[in-house]
């Protein structure tokens, strides 16, 4: 590239490779702070607000259980890896399964937050089913 | 001088060589779609809670100093049956001031305070994150969880 000194009067020339220096860094930022988050966003799901929640531990190895709540027709469905599932009974040999592999494992329950408690009562049985006594709640800080 | 005999060179080869618009204008591309989607990303917080496990009866066992929140089908809050806070109030600030107080006394006192949430089963699980938020002011971790039918 050549170089825009502008001691010599003349008008420096436009740098291009400082630009895609910093769009390259801009672009690297964003996709690496999004692709973990997208992952696990369900859209379908308004978390309840609590103001007083921790900040998000992302290092912990954890399955993530989505309750959606249908208002209309007034049911949950469960999600869990990208499959809905009705009910949680096929969902338990996978949690047991999960746990088994490392001790550290615990369960995010992200529910919506018209969901009847009873609905959330029951992932928590299949929580403690699969042996897994480590609960956090999903919820939006403010 | 030399870059003119180089585009010329090229030109006559067929060789373009790299291209740099199109390229700045595909990074740009795909950098929009990541910031817009970025905008539309919620940061999430948590709520810990560890579910009752089993205890070893060999040892003597302290009985923990034991407190239950009921929640009801239209929201109210319930302090072992006294209601606190309004059933439309979320911030709960008559619970989140009585639970400092507990969890103050059970410090003095060196005991384990226990809060157990009994929620009825169509109560609104927003209700039970109310609650749990109130709790974690008040620092208070041992929490059990019940679907109380009897409601």
């Amino acid at each position: 590239m050549a170089g825009g000194g502008s001691g010599d009067g003349e008008e420096p020339e436009f740098q291009i490779a400082p630009m895609i220096d910093v769009l390259l860094v801009l672009l690297i930022f964003f996709m690496s702070s999004i692709t973990k988050q997208v992952a696990r966003v369900d859209k379908g799901i308004t978390l309840p607000i609590a103001s007083n929640a921790s900040k998000r531990d992302d290092a912990r190895d954890e399955s993530i259980i989505n309750v959606r709540w249908d208002a209309a027709t007034e049911t949950a469905a469960f999600t869990f890896e990208d499959q809905i599932y009705p009910k949680l009974d096929p969902v338990v040999p996978l949690l047991a399964r999960r746990q088994s592999l490392t001790q550290k494992h615990r369960i995010v329950i992200r529910g919506d937050r018209l969901v009847p408690a009873e609905q959330i009562s029951l992932v928590m049985s299949a929580a403690a089913e699969a042996g897994i006594a480590d609960i956090t709640f999903a919820a939006a800080p403010r | 001088m030399s870059r003119h005999r180089k585009r010329r060179h090229s030109e006559a080869s067929g060789d373009l060589g790299f291209q740099i618009a199109p390229m700045i204008d595909v990074v740009f591309v795909v950098l929009v779609f990541f910031m817009s989607l970025a905008a539309s990303v919620k940061i999430e917080a948590e709520l810990n809670s560890r579910l009752p496990g089993n205890a070893t009866t060999s040892a003597s066992v302290d009985f923990p100093d034991e407190q239950t929140i009921s929640i009801e089908v239209n929201g109210q809050v319930l302090l072992n049956d006294d209601p606190l806070d309004g059933p439309d109030e979320t911030a709960l600030p008559r619970l989140t001031q009585t639970l400092l107080r507990l969890k103050q006394n059970s410090e003095n006192a060196r005991t384990t305070l226990l809060v157990t949430i009994s929620s009825a089963p169509k109560a609104p699980y927003y209700r039970t994150i109310d609650v749990l938020n109130a709790l974690a002011a008040a620092a208070i971790d041992n929490v059990t969880f019940t679907v109380d039918e009897g409601f």
